[in-house]
């Protein structure tokens, strides 16, 4: 009988002794361990607050550690203390809260957050209380020149679609084309003899051969950086000759309309002069020998002195 | 050789009636002629992009078309001799329509050269030169009102024409639109058939055959004109170049072309400079246009006033150093309203300068040489027009601010030359 319960205390003494070795092995709740990342390049931007809700925009192209920093000079009672806190694209960043104090008469708010992706991307407010607020708008580099006015081609015909990021920004790592609208967007890929795609660091050229109806509508252009991407649209409108035609035509008409009614009241003008003129050839011959001794005196067109 | 012409002009001129339909058909051909090379550098960048050009290359377009039309005087003049006005209005509307509309499917920069550059620059020189003879046939003691009205058509074209190419453009694309323009620029045979022909009855001189023919003054007829006028044989009639007052004349207005062209070239871009904002910069260049649509047709009413009118060229003098006085001024003008002052100013110098330059030039040389004339001073201003604007760019405003200056000092000195000069010959 001992044996047995010798037997039983030694195995739930190695039950415990094991559970123990699996508690000390298992995780646990601990933080997802960190992947290797290459350092973060850190980056400060401060804005002082000049009285008025206040925008300034970074263009950010690879991963950084970034501090912004918000200084507000107060209002007209400067209370000593006030709460500070940070907002991302309009929800309250959790556990952002300070009290700030004053110091020579100005609040100072700082926060370092990482941005290593599209989703650290956004619109960070830092807010001083109800009453100040500075916001800072994190994108990649945008491309600045727009054509707000579509390119015009015509069926049968190739089209060249540019998109150039300017080059004071840094140089996308890559281009990408899609077509659609805001909802959908597809992916646009070189096929022989009907999209033709050219990346030239900081421009990008689609060519689009023997254009039909079907092809107008809207092109993205994408430049990509470690951290995002941004899009640019570009309207492509596909027309027929036959619509610059009509109003040529119509011009065209209307100038042989024209000419052909001047010749005309010219012709009919001569005729009438010249039934005048049989009548009256003798008085005709009178006035031009006339006009021509008025003529020899002042008007040999050169050097008017008597008018 | 002295060119005593057969015929003295021995006709009254009309100085009226349908003197005015010819005006009026001057002011659209004149307009195209030159609006049209300034007017097109609104395609250029739609056209740089579709056929793969450089920038500089795409310029070239306009800088050939006007050099071709400049180039192309002395030909015009001997072709406006020999048929008159009419027929070459007509021929060069036709030529700048099909032009326009075969640049349309241009696929190469090369192609366009010749379609817009070549084509439509002999098209504009044969428009231009044709025009300004018209005139000097209808009109003699309104000439100076009739030419400041018809070189108000560039102007009022250009004002016309910019924003027009911006909606087809928008619309049609570069290729349509080109075809479009080559439409309305046909619109210059219109202008042609207005330019009813004038017969000039010969005056017998001694030693010249004896034709006074009677004609209905409608009906062309080209063996009198050629009996009448012998010089339109020469090409290049360098006996112009022992004319003094033409020589004044023509050094003066090349010294005023050189640097003429560069401020209208840079005014956006210097206005920019001193901090105004890009869409008011571009708006000077239109306030400039604005005031020189007015400004050309009052020039010429004041030019053609009893108090005027004999010191015709004094008063081409005046609008010149005007003209140099405010450029001298500009760089010391930093704020907008100061550079708006400058840009009336300018419109006002300029359009007084090109409402005279031509009047001036019919005054000096006489009705019958005046299509040789015209003709060689074109083809001499194609050099300065050219290397102005660039030239300008070296040293920035010096260059163009002392070829002002020497325009200025030159024509204050030219009237009493050419004065002098006529005096002891009459």
């Amino acid at each position: 009988m001992s044996a047995s319960w010798m037997q039983l205390f030694f195995q739930i003494f190695l039950l415990l002794v094991s559970c123990r070795h699996i508690n000390t092995k298992t995780p646990g709740p601990t933080p997802t361990p960190l992947a290797p990342v290459s350092p973060l390049t850190t980056e400060v931007r401060s804005a002082v607050f000049k009285g008025e809700s206040q925008t300034e925009k970074i263009e950010l192209t690879n991963p950084v550690s970034l501090t912004l920093e918000c200084t507000w000079a107060g209002n007209l009672n400067k209370p000593p203390n006030i709460t500070g806190y940070w907002n991302k694209d309009g929800d309250e960043i959790e556990n952002s809260h300070v009290t700030v104090q004053v110091e020579n008469g100005q609040y100072n708010l700082k926060r370092e957050f990482r941005i290593v992706n599209k989703e650290n991307l956004g619109n960070y407010s830092c807010m001083f209380g109800n009453e100040a607020q500075i916001d800072f708008i994190l994108t990649a580099p945008q491309i600045g020149e727009v054509r707000d006015k579509p390119v015009v081609s015509y069926t049968g015909d190739f089209t060249v679609i540019l998109c150039k990021m300017e080059e004071t920004k840094p140089k996308p790592l890559n281009w990408n084309w899609y077509r659609g609208n805001n909802t959908e967007k597809i992916s646009i890929n070189a096929q022989p003899e009907r999209y033709e795609i050219k990346n030239e660091g900081w421009t990008t050229k689609l060519k689009i051969y023997n254009l039909s109806d079907a092809d107008s509508g809207l092109y993205y252009c994408e430049a990509a950086y470690a951290i995002s991407t941004t899009m640019s649209p570009v309207k492509l409108k596909v027309i027929t000759f036959w619509e610059p035609l009509k109003p040529f035509i119509a011009i065209l008409i209307e100038v042989i309309v024209l000419v052909a009614a001047i010749l005309l009241y010219e012709r009919s003008q001569s005729k009438k002069n010249s039934v005048a003129e049989t009548g009256t050839n003798a008085d005709h011959t009178n006035t031009l020998t006339q006009g021509e001794n008025s003529g020899s005196e002042g008007s040999s067109s050169m050097r008017q002195r008597k008018v | 050789m002295s060119p005593t012409p057969a015929c003295e002009l021995g006709y009254k001129p009309l100085d009226g009636g349908w003197g005015w339909m010819v005006v009026f058909g001057a002011h659209i051909s004149i307009g195209f002629a030159y609006s049209t090379p300034k007017a097109l550098s609104i395609f250029f960048k739609e056209i740089q992009e579709d056929l793969s050009a450089s920038y500089s290359e795409i310029a070239w377009i306009s800088s050939i078309m006007l050099a071709v039309m400049y180039a192309g005087g002395p030909v015009s003049s001997v072709l406006v001799g020999r048929f008159g006005s009419r027929p070459i209005v007509i021929l060069g509307g036709l030529l700048c329509g099909v032009s326009m509309v075969t640049a349309s499917f241009g696929d190469s920069i090369i192609y366009i050269y010749l379609c817009i550059g070549v084509i439509g620059g002999c098209g504009l020189s044969l428009n231009l030169n044709a025009s300004l003879t018209i005139i000097s046939k209808y009109f003699l003691v309104k000439r100076p009102l009739a030419n400041g009205l018809a070189m108000a058509g560039s102007p009022v074209f250009l004002c016309f024409l910019a924003p027009l190419n911006q909606y087809l453009l928008a619309t049609f694309g570069w290729r349509g639109s080109l075809l479009i323009l080559g439409g309305l620029m046909l619109n210059c045979c219109v202008a042609g058939a207005l330019m009813r022909p004038v017969i000039q009855p010969c005056k017998p001189s001694s030693g010249t055959p004896q034709k006074m023919v009677e004609e209905q003054p409608n009906k062309p007829n080209i063996n009198l004109k050629q009996s009448c006028i012998k010089n339109s044989k020469n090409f290049l009639d360098l006996s112009f170049f022992k004319h003094r007052g033409f020589v004044i004349y023509l050094i003066g207005n090349m010294m005023f072309i050189f640097g003429a062209y560069a401020p209208i070239v840079f005014l956006p871009a210097y206005a920019i400079n001193q901090g105004i904002e890009e869409y008011s910069a571009a708006y000077l260049l239109s306030i400039m246009g604005f005031v020189d649509m007015f400004v050309r047709p009052g020039t010429g009413l004041v030019a053609s006033s009893r108090w005027i009118r004999p010191r015709i060229q004094y008063f081409f003098s005046f609008a010149m150093v005007f003209n140099g006085t405010c450029h001298l001024v500009c760089p010391l003008l930093n704020s907008h309203a100061l550079l708006v002052a400058y840009a009336v100013l300018f419109g006002i110098g300029f359009g007084m300068v090109f409402a005279l330059i031509f009047e001036c030039l019919m005054d000096l040389m006489g009705n019958q040489r005046f299509p040789s004339a015209v003709g060689l001073v074109t083809i001499i201003e194609c050099f300065p027009m050219l290397l102005g604007p660039p030239a300008a760019d070296l040293p920035h405003h010096v260059i163009c601010y002392l070829g002002d200056v020497l325009t200025v000092s030159l024509h204050i000195l030219y009237p009493y030359k050419a004065d002098h000069h006529i005096s002891l010959v009459a």
